[in-house]
């Protein structure tokens, strides 16, 4: 059998602070697949994004073996494109300059009116339209959350690392990028790992659902998302199939969220 | 910017900032309590305050204080004419105002690329930086006879005393930026592919640009201070020479015309870099 | 993995203290050789400046240390308090601030140290023209400082401990005063290296004695020794006050932390 894409071999991460060692993550074991869409949902600090940056090859692990694509990750991944938690947009640059910078580089060269064509799509595709001259100061963070995704997805990565892309999004137009991001991982045929807060969003994207249960973190079930594809994703949470994966995983969920409170 | 400013100029710009906030805050919430907190009321004040100040400072010269002490309005306004209109003052300012500048650009220069060079080599930094801060511990005015032996009474003694104190200001203001700059942003653009000459281009240089110019707009007060400090301790032309030539004469009217003159020639040159910064750093409004 | 990344960092420090003191080996034995080999006349040397400075140490330099100290001092006992309490009571009185705050813009802009001469013709060639110098740089600094802390204190805050019933001491005590005191503290912290710049300037202008008057009157004997020598004394004054600042600033920080 072909080796998976993405796969941690007993993970775990430990930062020092000070005289004291944290535990962020027990080790962890989980692969993932060619063009597989991973929810990773869990109380804030069991080691999600923690997951993603070491991934990205921004942060080694302190035990167990990292690999991508066959290869142990060493160094930077420059085939995954990653949205951070906190937006990483030059606020010296404005919308369309921002979504643009990664075509500006030698990697990505592209020329001027090919840029512009890319940057004119994705600001619409992230509904930005209007906006392209206005800097990241003058955005709401609803705003600047679309333009990192649009800045992501320009150079078209082939691995999407998105740590809670939609967070600060209202319900309405969460769904519509929801639809987008589906149309985009289908038809690009992109892997992606996908970091929320937001239950019915991971089940509505993703192909697999990781549970984590709180400090330190590790995965406490691995759950099959079996609703068929295309999904429809104003109405899937009305499905049947929908209610009972929400209920089953929300009993996992919950115990750990109020562990996570009661500290 | 940070809350602890590192130099003296910050902290007033800091305070000015704060001050120019908390006017406008009870401006608004609290007009009816006060005629000065309207703007025309507290322009009112204000203008009674300095005329007070000048009405005492005039006849108290001579009646509460010896007037050739502390001067007077009248008398620093007529030597202001004199110098004027006599043109005498044209040279001295020339002299103060170029090794105030030729010392600023190219001490403003220096210290930029070694604060590039220092902080893009975590490895050089840390080797260096027991001597970059003895250096920068030391009061720079005490280089000032040094800069007379190897270089002569002349402008280019001046230069260099501007050179080296704008030096260190920007080095340090340089390696702040650096510092400070978001770690995410270089990330994010080494993850998109970027090289490390695009990173440099891209993200560090526009990154630092509010640090060199918070350096750049506080450097010019110690540019014209360095440069009038090397013609007080020896020259024979600029502003300092005048004045340190006033108080030898017991002509307190003169040093009080030469710093109000360095005054203006700050002030104004520091509107100059403020305009500049505002006019590049638009994106930070 | 922990173990050999610690063992690396240990390593790479030594190698940085390896460096710098081949670094300094290299500097000063480079200007021996110079002056050695080929001239001392304008730079003097390194063994000559040392033997200069052990000279003095046995001959009077205690005493021009103590005077520069005593005028930075006696300028900052004056300076502080005084810039502190104008900052905290001109903050708590919006409308006076209101009014002052373009005037007192205007005389901070005028580069106080070049007002040093006014100071010397006023007060004569003793310590007091240098202690009234570091007392007015000092004051500005603090009250600059002091000024905008009290401003920073959110009024909301200062409105809550109202209600809930604090008295104007216990505001003073439990809430100004403890947030004030970070600013106070970061304007020291300024003003001490200023207050050694402001001494010195005045010395350097017009003096008996003192570090300033020292390197003036090996200066004016073109004495390379015995100015290099001075520059020294004044560079160890300089670190020495830098080391305090950070004293101040550690413990500040720990207070910060409680």
């Amino acid at each position: 059998m072909a080796h998976q894409l993405i796969e941690l071999k007993d993970i775990s991460k430990s930062f020092q602070r000070e005289q004291t060692i944290i535990a962020a993550l027990s080790p962890v074991n989980l692969a993932v697949r060619r063009e597989e869409f991973v929810a990773f949902v869990g109380p804030s600090g069991c080691g999600k994004s923690t997951i993603l940056n070491m991934v990205a090859g921004l942060l080694p692990p302190t035990t167990g073996q990292l690999s991508y694509d066959g290869a142990p990750v060493r160094d930077l991944n420059r085939r995954v494109g990653y949205m951070t938690q906190k937006d990483t947009l030059l606020p010296w640059r404005n919308v369309a300059d921002n979504i643009g910078a990664p075509l500006e580089l030698a990697c990505h060269k592209t020329g001027k009116t090919g840029r512009m064509d890319k940057i004119r799509q994705m600001v619409e595709l992230v509904g930005l339209k209007g906006f392209e001259k206005h800097f990241p100061g003058e955005l709401s963070g609803g705003m600047r959350r679309r333009v990192a995704l649009a800045r992501m997805l320009i150079y078209d990565p082939e691995t999407l690392l998105m740590d809670e892309p939609f967070g600060a999004l209202d319900a309405q137009l969460k769904l519509v990028m929801h639809d987008e991001i589906q149309r985009i991982v289908s038809l690009g045929h992109k892997t992606v790992l996908f970091v929320t807060h937001d239950l019915s969003e991971a089940i509505a994207l993703a192909d697999r659902v990781v549970v984590f249960s709180s400090r330190p973190g590790q995965i406490k079930i691995v759950r099959d998302i079996d609703l068929p594809r295309p999904r429809d994703v104003f109405r899937i949470r009305f499905s049947p199939r929908f209610t009972e994966l929400h209920e089953e995983l929300w009993d996992e969920l919950k115990d750990e969220v109020k562990k996570g409170t009661d500290t | 910017m940070s809350a602890q400013p590192r130099d003296p100029g910050a902290a007033a710009a800091v305070a000015v900032a704060v001050m120019s906030a908390a006017a406008s805050r009870t401006g608004a919430s609290e007009s009816a309590r006060s005629v000065f907190l309207h703007p025309v009321g507290r322009a009112a004040a204000q203008i009674a305050i300095v005329l007070a100040m000048l009405v005492l400072w005039q006849f108290g010269s001579g009646t509460l204080f010896p007037r050739v002490w502390v001067s007077s309005p009248s008398a620093i306004f007529a030597r202001l004419v004199q110098w004027f209109s006599s043109g005498s003052i044209w040279g001295h300012m020339a002299a103060t105002v170029s090794a105030a500048a030729i010392g600023y650009v190219l001490g403003a220069a220096a210290g930029v690329a070694t604060g590039l060079l220092l902080g893009l080599s975590r490895k050089a930094e840390q080797i260096l930086s027991p001597f970059v801060i003895a250096l920068y511990s030391l009061p720079k005015v005490a280089l000032a006879p040094f800069f007379v032996i190897f270089l002569g009474i002349g402008i280019e003694s001046k230069i260099a005393l501007v050179a080296v104190t704008v030096y260190f200001l920007l080095l340090y203001n340089t390696l702040d930026g650096l510092r400070d700059l978001d770690r995410g942003w270089a990330d994010a653009y080494r993850l998109m592919g970027a090289n490390d000459r695009e990173i440099v281009r891209n993200v560090m240089l526009p990154g630092i640009m509010p640090w060199i110019f918070s350096g750049l707009r506080i450097g010019v007060r110690y540019a014209f201070t360095a440069a009038v400090l090397g013609e007080l301790l020896a020259g024979n032309q600029g502003i300092g020479y005048l004045i340190e030539s006033s108080a030898g004469q017991f002509n307190s009217s003169g040093i009080f015309a030469g710093v109000f003159i360095l005054v203006v020639c700050s002030v104004v040159a520091t509107e100059v870099i403020s305009r500049a910064e505002k006019f590049v750093l638009h994106w930070r409004n | 993995m922990a173990g050999s990344n610690s063992g690396a960092a240990a390593s790479g420090q030594g190698n940085v203290l390896l460096w710098r003191g081949l670094l300094l080996i290299t500097l000063l034995g480079g200007w021996e050789a110079y002056g050695r080999l080929v001239s001392e006349a304008w730079f003097s040397r390194p063994m000559l400046i040392f033997a200069r400075i052990l000279t003095w140490a046995g001959d009077g330099l205690g005493g021009h240390v103590a005077i520069t100290l005593a005028e930075m001092l006696a300028g900052l006992a004056i300076g502080i308090p005084l810039g502190t309490v104008f900052g905290l009571v001109l903050g708590r009185l919006p409308v006076a601030a209101g009014i002052l705050r373009p005037i007192i813009f205007g005389l901070y802009s005028i580069p106080l140290v070049t007002l040093a001469p006014l100071f010397i013709f006023w007060f004569g060639l003793g310590l007091t023209p240098k202690i009234v110098l570091v007392a007015i740089v000092t004051f500005f600094l603090l009250f600059f400082t002091t000024f905008a802390g009290v401003q920073t204190i959110d009024r909301e805050m200062i409105d809550s401990f109202r209600l809930l019933g604090a008295s104007r001491r216990e505001m003073l005590r439990k809430l100004i005063g403890p947030a004030c005191l970070a600013w106070i503290l970061s304007g020291i912290k300024v003003a001490l290296p200023y207050s050694l710049i402001a001494a010195v300037v005045g010395e350097m202008l017009l003096a008996r004695a003192g570090l300033g008057y020292l390197l003036m009157q090996a200066s004016q004997q073109i004495d390379m020794t015995g100015m290099f020598a001075a520059l020294f004394v004044l560079m160890a004054a300089g670190v020495a006050i830098g080391e305090t600042v950070n004293f101040i600033e550690r413990r500040a920080l720990r207070w910060r932390n409680l």
